[in-house]
């Protein structure tokens, strides 16, 4: 029972390989086995130590825990755990064809599947590079898959940029383990409760080496360079998954890595919080003024990172589990919306939204699935976005909540963009839809619907936190929301639409792959100045 | 200019807060784990190198996923070369006449001795420097020599890539057989108290197993490189 993690990591894994070796289409069925398999083993988990999440370490070999790899979960590891089985749930049901060859592809996907669970579940720093490392490269195979000149730039671009951060955190294990000992999350984090390490210079480069490392993993600002890039050429499926859940991965070490320096005295909420702030502001600036459809999602998931900073920065528990709510609820509603964009595409055979017109007549079901992930992500009341969004609002100063604020009207101005698609003359007569790819974009809608209505008991049930206060939907909501779509409207009609010279230099402002490492030693210098020598003066 | 100069002060910053990390050091150096290692990794493990002991033994849950990106990376190298995988026979670019004869003669001599050199590693991993990991590369270095001596090789990439994958199933299985003799996921199979004799015989099969996975993964790496180049 103690070792369901270790199956929940080998079954996807080697289901990949038999997937492989096997050349018949007909094995993709295994992959859908291997899934339901999975499902399974975390359901019944769960439900065995639900109770208590302190029985669920286990040492691999049977080693003293200070030498051997551990693996431990608690509540967010559980949470990141389903939610990541249902999106994979979904991409898997969306990319399946048991008619075509997509070994390679199913390869791919589950191996990452494997990896990705052994990420959340470890208890082990090394371990976690090495986890890290895997996803990179196999990211970076899934972003080149099509074969096409863009996507080896981006994957290539990917690759490098990540490389380089993921040898930062590297580095940052290796500090670690010199001063103390071993590197195990949970003995570090007695350590530094207990004793005065983490005032030391090693200690606190060593934590700007991590954090700079994640800063990259998770598309932080100015590191963000590689998302859009990689997120809008890959195929609608990989997109899904990565806007949705793998870059949330960046977010997880955030949160793993933060909670094990929690009792050192690094000032660590107002240096995030502004980052996050940048992050979110900068990333919207971009999304509003893009044309490509995925450009524009894959844009406001850097802007939904930084709200989701924002929540994850704060000392406060609330504030924090509004930030990790909020991360659930763009991976639903983001992978919701790409892949919606992937059947808009797949019949339009194009992405540019000046040229998509008519979608709803031609796609009414398609058409209302889509609306609800823009209404989910722009924060209307009754959806999934408005209470999480609520929920960090609440724990803000004054500034902070007007920060918030003006992402939220840049995201309702760039999906009031968006909506053109909706509009217009049927151009299509018959467009020719898959059933199945229906089915995930629905189930991932209701998913968004039931997290609004419902956040009460699913936060109580979950993350052990008490959402009470924070009502879906009032009188007061919808007309602030209203008021926001209207000032939406106008920036769109007056600024946007108009296509003036500034917004025609941010959408083709390109950062190099040179500029991108500039600013990755801009980003470490400042940290280092903020976290070591600032406490030094 | 300016980003030079800027990229200079930046690397500049950081070396010297680098240069203050160093200074402590010493103080803080805290070798419990080194100790550890010292005292108990050949009693516990079996093995006298102690990278062994740790890659195969302690941190062996690490090693599969080491394994594991050299075999994404084959797959996905594999992939992303467009090449069919039926596609047989592969000829290759090494042209006859631009290498060296004394080349081609040396190769000869150095083949076998790269070989047995290789398996000597992987096999006394456990005892001497080197291991799976080291091995492997020897061995594939040696084959690559061999497409020297002999231009018209045959290598069937998808024969190759099949057996690899076969051999990460046989470490993962081999190093599960624990889950049965004493109920621990990924270690030895051997009682902990049996004799460090009995103990090597698992690090050899495993040493060999990785050896052999990774000689194969490098041996259709820059076979594919080698298409790719033509």
């Amino acid at each position: 029972m103690i070792f369901v993690p270790v199956y929940l990591v080998f079954v996807p894994i080697l289901a990949a390989m038999i997937i492989f070796l096997f050349q018949k289409p007909k094995m993709a069925y295994l992959a859908l086995v291997a899934q339901g398999v999975v499902t399974v083993l975390a359901v019944w988990y769960f439900l065995t130590f639900r109770d208590d999440y302190s029985q669920t370490f286990f040492t691999f070999g049977g080693w003293n825990n200070l030498i051997g790899i551990g693996f431990r979960n608690d509540a967010i590891s559980i949470s990141f755990l389903f939610l990541s089985i249902f999106i994979w749930w979904m991409v898997l049901i969306y990319t399946f064809n048991a008619k075509k060859d997509t070994r390679n592809f199913l390869f791919f996907l589950l191996f990452l599947e494997g990896v990705f669970f052994g990420l959340i579940q470890t208890n082990d720093l090394f371990n976690m590079f090495v986890f890290i490392e895997l996803t990179t490269i196999l990211v970076s195979i899934l972003v080149a898959y099509e074969k096409a000149g863009d996507s080896f730039r981006a994957a290539i671009y990917y690759l490098l940029l990540n490389t380089a951060g993921v040898l930062a955190f590297l580095l940052g294990i290796i500090l670690l383990y010199y001063s103390f000992g071993n590197i195990n999350i949970n003995q570090i984090t007695t350590m530094i409760a207990s004793s005065d390490l983490s005032e030391t210079t090693t200690v606190r480069f060593a934590y700007v080496l991590l954090m700079s490392g994640i800063a990259v993993k998770s598309a932080m600002f100015p590191l963000f360079t590689w998302l859009p890039r990689a997120h809008a050429v890959a195929k609608s499926g990989v997109s899904a998954l990565l806007s949705g859940i793998v870059v949330k991965g960046g977010l997880y070490l955030f949160i793993r890595i933060s909670l094990m320096f929690a009792a050192a005295p690094y000032d660590t909420s107002m240096f995030f919080f502004a980052i996050g702030a940048t992050t979110a502001i900068v990333g919207v600036m971009f999304a509003m003024t893009q044309k490509d459809i995925k450009q524009i999602l894959a844009y406001h998931t850097v802007s939904q990172i930084g709200i989701m900073m924002m929540g994850l920065s704060s000392t406060d528990s609330l504030t924090f589990s509004g930030g990790l709510l909020h991360l659930y609820n763009h991976a639903l509603f983001k992978s919701l919306l790409f892949l919606g964009a992937g059947i808009i595409v797949n019949v339009y055979k194009t992405k540019n939204i000046k040229y998509i017109r008519g979608v709803f007549r031609a796609m009414p079901l398609l058409s209302i699935l889509m609306i609800v992930g823009m209404l989910s992500i722009s924060g209307s009341p009754l959806f999934n976005g408005f209470i999480s969004k609520s929920v960090i609002k609440y724990g803000l100063t004054d500034a902070q909540y007007w920060l918030l604020q003006i992402v939220n009207l840049g995201t309702a101005t760039s999906f009031l963009k968006m909506s053109q698609i909706f509009f217009g003359p049927r151009t299509l007569s018959y467009p020719l839809v898959r059933k199945r790819e229906y089915l995930p974009v629905a189930l991932l809608a209701v998913a968004c619907l039931t997290m609004g209505v419902l956040h009460v008991p699913i936060a109580d049930f979950v993350l052990d936190v008490d959402l009470a206060k924070f009502k879906p939907i009032s009188l007061q909501y919808v007309f602030e929301y209203g008021l926001m779509l209207g000032a939406g409207f106008l920036l769109y009609k007056y600024v946007i639409d108009k296509d003036y010279k500034p917004v025609q230099w941010i959408r083709n402002f390109r950062i190099s792959f040179e500029t991108a490492n500039y600013m990755f030693l801009l980003y470490f210098t400042v940290m280092i100045g903020v976290f070591v020598v600032y406490p030094m003066l | 200019m300016v980003k030079q100069a800027l990229l200079l002060v930046l690397l500049g910053g950081i070396f010297a807060v680098f240069y203050l990390v160093t200074e402590d050091l010493s103080e803080l150096y805290n070798n419990f784990g080194k100790t550890y290692f010292q005292l108990n990794g050949l009693l516990e493990t079996g093995s006298r190198n102690l990278v062994t002991a740790i890659y195969l033994d302690y941190r062996l849950f690490d090693s599969f996923f080491e394994a594991g990106i050299l075999l994404v990376a084959v797959a996905g190298i594999i992939w992303i070369s467009k090449h069919d995988l039926n596609e047989k026979n592969a000829q290759f670019m090494l042209d006859r006449y631009k290498t060296p004869d004394l080349f081609i003669t040396f190769s000869r001599i150095v083949y076998p001795m790269m070989l047995v050199f290789g398996f000597y590693v992987i096999i006394n991993g456990h005892l001497s420097p080197g291991g799976g990991f080291q091995g492997g590369a020897i061995v594939a270095t040696a084959i690559l020599i061999l497409y020297y001596i002999d231009h018209d090789r045959e290598t069937n990439i998808k024969q190759i890539v099949t057996i690899e994958k076969l051999v990460f199933f046989l470490i993962v299985l081999v190093a599960s057989l624990s889950l049965l003799t004493r109920g621990e996921f990924f270690t030895n199979f051997m009682p902990l108290d049996s004799s460090v004799a009995s103990k090597a015989i698992y690090l050899v099969i495993l040493n060999i197993l990785i050896g052999f996975k990774v000689a194969l993964g490098l041996w259709t790496i820059f076979t594919a490189f080698l298409r790719e180049g033509r």
